[in-house]
């Protein structure tokens, strides 16, 4: 029980940080180039699955990845709270918005639970992984992570490695897409598929125990 | 050991070796020394931040690495941080609803109050932690530490907390920490300017390279007194016992009487212009310290 107030007392600073910080813009811009990028033809699940995975990156910059955001952990872990309420709280606090996203894009292009439910799957992979790189690495590694997905994320894994040169380079890239969270793989969340949903659930649990030990480590560094 | 608020047993980590110490309750202790003497590094054992290689620390009883000896300690680290975007209230109730979570019978909204009065942040409440002035930034620090209201958090570590603050808000802040204190609140505060704790800590500890090289109560570690000698021209060798100033010479009286000191300097054919007796400093202690060990 003390646990879930700790994550709800995260989930309640979301309205003031997505109304006072660039979060609120940029999920606004994300979301309205979404739909027009539907409305021109791109397909319907592919705008779910960069809305849900984008948005929860956008989110973890926006909820944990500043300088001060990051500085402000240890402060936190000087009251009755954990390292793992915390980053579990910042994970509800980044995928809430990005789902609220995934919503209303396909509510504008096409509603379909399907799509819908393998958006916010999305969220919540990405977001966790997200989520486990900007608390140690800061926002830095969310620019990279955001670029990756928007640009390599929705591309099946045998083209990219296709690029890659042959040997170790080749297998460590197919290694890396088959591991890490890809929205190819979150597309068969789409049609039922529960690999998929079990690569997600995986990387959110990784993530979120990931950015645990990080936000853990930051106690020390109070001061 | 449940009659002391905080209790440092031969804590050691990287950068201290070995420090004891026992708080009680009401009392508030001055942690002085150079920057690296291990201040910071004593406060973050003290709030359960860092844990000890060596030793063991004790809050009111109970484990300082137990969850629930969050409770009782509130810290104020040197440069605190805050989410920026929020409200000072909206963080402060942040903080709240993690204690209210632990304890439900507090309120969160109760328990801002109470730490806004006592930091005295009121007038500030509504503003962006972004917009705040140093001085309002401390009191949020001192806020945050102190919130747990009354019965709460019983023991306060704050690290630098008068670094940079101007006169005014010092003594208020100095002021607020003194009522803590007469409430049962045991503190240890750090500083790297001992005159910012001259007028607040009842004990000092001098700390040199991770080690206490001095400590006692601060009436009897400021108790001794110094003569100081000015002279029409500097001396080409001072008299045993006295070092060369700016305006003349100084020396401990240290059991001696002013009269026998000067009786000296004449004896040593100094030209004497003017003298006076004082009390020494707490930065004349550190200073001595940092000379002599």
């Amino acid at each position: 029980m003390q646990f879930l107030q700790c994550v709800l007392a995260e989930w309640a600073l979301v309205a003031p940080r997505f109304t006072r910080t660039r979060l609120g813009i940029s999920l606004l811009a994300l979301g309205a180039t979404l739909v027009w990028l539907g409305s021109r033809g791109l397909d319907h699940v592919t705008v779910a699955l960069l809305a849900g995975s984008l948005g929860a990156i956008l989110g973890a910059a926006g909820v944990a990845g500043s300088d001060n955001e990051r500085r402000a952990l240890a402060t936190a872990l000087s009251h009755p709270t954990t390292p793992l309420a915390i980053a579990t709280g910042r994970w509800v606090a980044l995928t809430g918005p990005a789902a609220l996203l995934v919503i209303v894009c396909t509510a504008t292009v096409d509603w379909r639970p399907s799509i819908v439910a393998a958006g916010i799957v999305a969220a919540a992979a990405v977001g966790s992984c997200a989520l486990s790189l900007v608390i140690p690495l800061g926002n830095a590694t969310a620019l990279g992570l955001f670029l990756l997905m928007a640009l390599a994320g929705a591309v099946a894994p045998e083209r990219l490695v296709a690029l890659a040169h042959p040997g170790f380079v080749r297998l460590a890239a197919a290694s890396a897409l088959e591991l890490g969270p890809a929205l190819w793989h979150y597309r068969d969340v789409a049609t039922g598929h529960w690999g998929a949903i079990a690569h997600a659930l995986a990387w959110t649990g990784l993530g979120i125990l990931l950015a645990s030990a990080f936000i853990g480590r930051r106690r020390a560094l109070n001061g | 050991m449940t009659d002391y608020a905080l209790t440092l047993s031969d804590v050691a980590v990287r950068g201290l070796r070995g420090v004891s110490l026992a708080l009680l309750p009401g009392e508030i202790a001055g942690v002085v020394g150079p920057a690296g003497a291990g201040k910071t590094t004593l406060l973050q054992v003290a709030a359960g931040c860092v844990h000890p290689t060596r030793g063991e620390a004790w809050v009111w009883g109970c484990r300082i690495t137990d969850a629930n000896a969050r409770k009782f300690i509130g810290y104020a680290a040197d440069h605190a941080a805050f989410p920026r975007a929020l409200r000072v209230r909206e963080v402060l109730l942040y903080y709240a609803r993690l204690h209210a979570a632990a304890d439900p019978e507090r309120a969160p909204q109760g328990l801002v109050r109470e730490a806004l009065e006592m930091a005295g942040l009121g007038a500030a409440a509504n503003l962006l932690v972004g917009a705040l002035g140093h001085a309002d930034m401390q009191r949020l620090a001192l806020a945050q530490a102190v919130l747990g209201g009354r019965g709460g958090r019983r023991v306060l570590v704050l690290d630098e907390f008068f670094t940079n603050l101007d006169a005014i808000a010092r003594r208020d802040l100095r002021g607020r920490i003194a009522r803590l204190a007469a409430e049962g609140v045991a503190v240890l505060i750090a500083a790297r300017d001992p005159a910012a704790l001259e007028r607040l800590a009842a004990r000092a500890l001098v700390l040199r390279q991770g080690r206490v090289v001095r400590a006692g109560p601060l009436p009897a570690l400021l108790g001794e007194r110094v003569l100081e000698v000015i002279l029409d021209a500097p001396p080409p060798e001072p008299p045993p016992g006295f070092k060369i100033t700016d305006a003349g010479i100084e020396a401990p009286l240290a059991g001696r009487t002013a009269e026998s000191a000067l009786a000296m300097c004449r004896a040593h054919r100094l030209a004497v212009r003017g003298s006076r007796v004082r009390v020494k400093s707490l930065e004349e202690i550190v200073l001595e310290t940092h000379d002599t060990h």
